[in-house]
């Protein structure tokens, strides 16, 4: 027992070890937004919140300025445009997915994996042309567009699961009363499976909010977001690094308290039995 | 009964629900590949004109005639970078899962938060903590607690950047591996464990010759997950270094990018996103032929 006791502090101790530089890096970040005049390093001297004057002053940016509101109003717009693509979409093809037979849908299935696993971001330079092409080049809805395109495929993988949760019993009910499968879809399971299309749609607006490079990329230094922002303000000679802390933050927890409900909507998913045979 | 659910959606309802998705994946996906392969055969510069010139870029690319000299180097560091990044994480994120498993469920619960935050953090945020953690003046945060004990400043950065990209990556991805292992070792029926233990086993005979093969479907999955991811990956090295000092952290897909969009040679970034595309396609197939497609579709199931 004395050997097991001394073995689960070395555990602790390894764990505590790896974890400390980040616990390091977390804390400092705060202490760097909330803290004014550094000593020892890290520890502030006083409290205050001028490291967020951002909030009320306008920020420079290159030889012209903006202000942190407008970035923020750009990125809300564009993680929304982009949520409602991946959540109509998604939702469409999920309920096919899980309850419609064609040909070549489990192909389609694999399809989706496959191209989840190939991260999107090395087609840029083609993505690039085609958005030039199609006219939608340095448009928040284009980029938008494209960006969504990212998070279908794993989106529809996640829609299919919550459409296999509805029992194929209340389908057959609808459909033996006359409905047609448009019908079915739109009144029957789209209200239950309401949690799920938060879900997908939270999916979606998270990964277009973290978005960094198709917007760099793509939108020109006319539409500020607030990724673009920060890396703008990183890229300076002199930089402030307590207000980029507070910057980031304000960037960071909005989408933070989405990762909660998220897991709250993923919580309430209909388990009344599973699917049925037919 | 079955007839009604059988009943032939006609090919109306099928175009209406997958019609959207399709196309999307055809528009973004397909026809970007097809779009890379005939740009890296045009000579595409600033004027955005179509000027097919062969193999040229591929020739300049494997060093034939006109060649680059930065070519070699690249390769190197993304050998370096993908190999290195790629044990940080599944061993890393096994060893995580398996200790924080071993101490109290609390503490567990809090060493695995800590290494759950850079999965919730924005790419921005999150190369912003270790270009900021790195930075090689007192300003950065490990220098100011260096200089704070009177120890003198690092150039981190400039002298060990590849291990920084590496490390920022690698913990990126032990987040996510982390979570699949555990979720995984949650799922191990308590009996065999149990088992073991009254035989007399220890607790790293129980790790090495019951959890350890049980995790191998995992394990497998995450290598060739995060072997792709790695490959691929350039926006946190983009962030962190931009690829400096002077090209030690530049890897293949950034180089792509910067040849595209810092230089404006479009067709000479697109070959390298060629060949990156054909060996993502490539391991794609070898990983499919391993794990075949039937076990795709019901995937993530730990076999007992």
């Amino acid at each position: 027992m004395r050997s097991r006791n001394w073995r689960r502090s070395l555990w602790y101790l390894l764990l505590a070890l790896v974890a400390a530089p980040f616990l390091v890096m977390y804390v400092g970040f705060f202490l760097r937004a909330f803290g004014e005049g550094m000593t020892l390093g890290i520890i502030p001297r006083q409290w205050g919140i001028t490291s967020f004057r951002f909030m009320w002053q306008p920020i420079a940016w290159g030889l012209g300025r903006t202000t942190m509101w407008a970035a923020f109003g750009n990125t809300v717009v564009f993680a929304t445009v982009s949520g409602l693509v991946v959540t109509a979409v998604c939702m469409l093809a999920g309920y096919a997915l899980s309850r419609v037979e064609f040909r070549g849908k489990d192909f389609f299935l694999v399809l989706q994996l496959i191209l989840h696993a190939v991260p999107g971001q090395i087609l840029l330079i083609a993505i690039f042309f085609l958005l030039l092409y199609l006219g939608l080049l340095h448009r928040l809805s284009g980029v938008a567009l494209a960006r969504a395109s990212l998070e279908i495929p794993l989106g529809i993988w996640m829609a299919k699961g919550f459409f296999d949760g509805i029992p194929w019993d209340v389908e057959r009910s609808a459909m033996v009363d006359g409905c047609n499968r448009f019908q079915v879809w739109y009144r029957i399971f789209l209200p239950l499976v309401r949690p799920g299309i938060a879900a997908v749609f939270i999916w979606g607006f998270l990964f277009a909010w973290h978005d960094f490079i198709y917007v760099y990329t793509l939108l020109p230094g006319t539409i500020k977001l607030m990724s673009t922002l920060i890396q703008n303000l990183l890229a300076t000679e002199v930089v402030d690094y307590g207000y980029l802390a507070a910057l980031s933050l304000v960037y960071t927890i909005p989408p933070l308290a989405l990762f909660v409900f998220l897991q709250r909507a993923l919580l309430k998913v209909p388990v009344f039995g599973g699917k049925g045979t037919a | 009964m079955r007839d009604v659910l059988r009943k032939r959606s006609g090919r109306g309802a099928l175009a209406f629900f997958m019609g959207p998705s399709a196309a999307l994946v055809v528009l973004f996906y397909f026809v970007p590949v097809i779009l890379t392969f005939l740009i890296a055969f045009t000579s595409m510069g600033r004027t955005l004109l179509w000027d097919f010139i062969g193999l040229g870029n591929f020739a300049r690319l494997f060093g034939i005639g006109a060649r680059d000299p930065l070519v070699p180097r690249i390769l190197v560091n993304t050998v370096v970078f993908t190999l290195g990044a790629l044990p940080v994480t599944v061993i890393g994120g096994l060893l995580i899962s398996v200790f924080s498993m071993r101490v109290r469920p609390g503490a567990g619960l809090f060493f695995r938060s800590v290494f759950f935050i850079p999965r919730a953090l924005p790419p921005v945020v999150w190369g912003f903590l270790w270009a900021w953690s790195f930075e090689g003046t007192r300003y950065g945060l490990f220098n100011a607690i260096r200089s704070a004990v009177g120890l003198p400043i690092v150039q981190w950065l400039i002298r060990y950047p590849m291990i920084i990209v590496v490390l920022a990556n690698g913990f990126l991805g032990i987040s996510l591996a982390m979570l699949v292992f555990s979720a995984a070792i949650a799922t191990i029926p308590r009996d065999l464990t149990r088992a073991a233990e009254v035989d007399g086993a220890s607790e790293g005979q129980i790790t090495r010759h019951i959890i350890l093969p049980l995790l191998r479907w995992p394990i497998l999955t995450m290598t060739a997950w995060h072997l792709m991811s790695f490959l691929n990956s350039y926006v946190y090295v983009m962030l962190i270094t931009g690829g400096g000092p002077y090209y030690m952290t530049e890897v293949w897909s950034l180089y792509a990018y910067h040849m595209a969009f810092v230089q404006y040679r479009y067709g000479y970034g697109a070959a390298f996103v060629v060949l990156l595309v054909v060996v993502n396609v490539s391991l794609l197939l070898l990983v499919l032929r391993a794990f075949g497609m039937r076990r795709m579709l019901t995937r993530g199931k730990i076999e007992v």
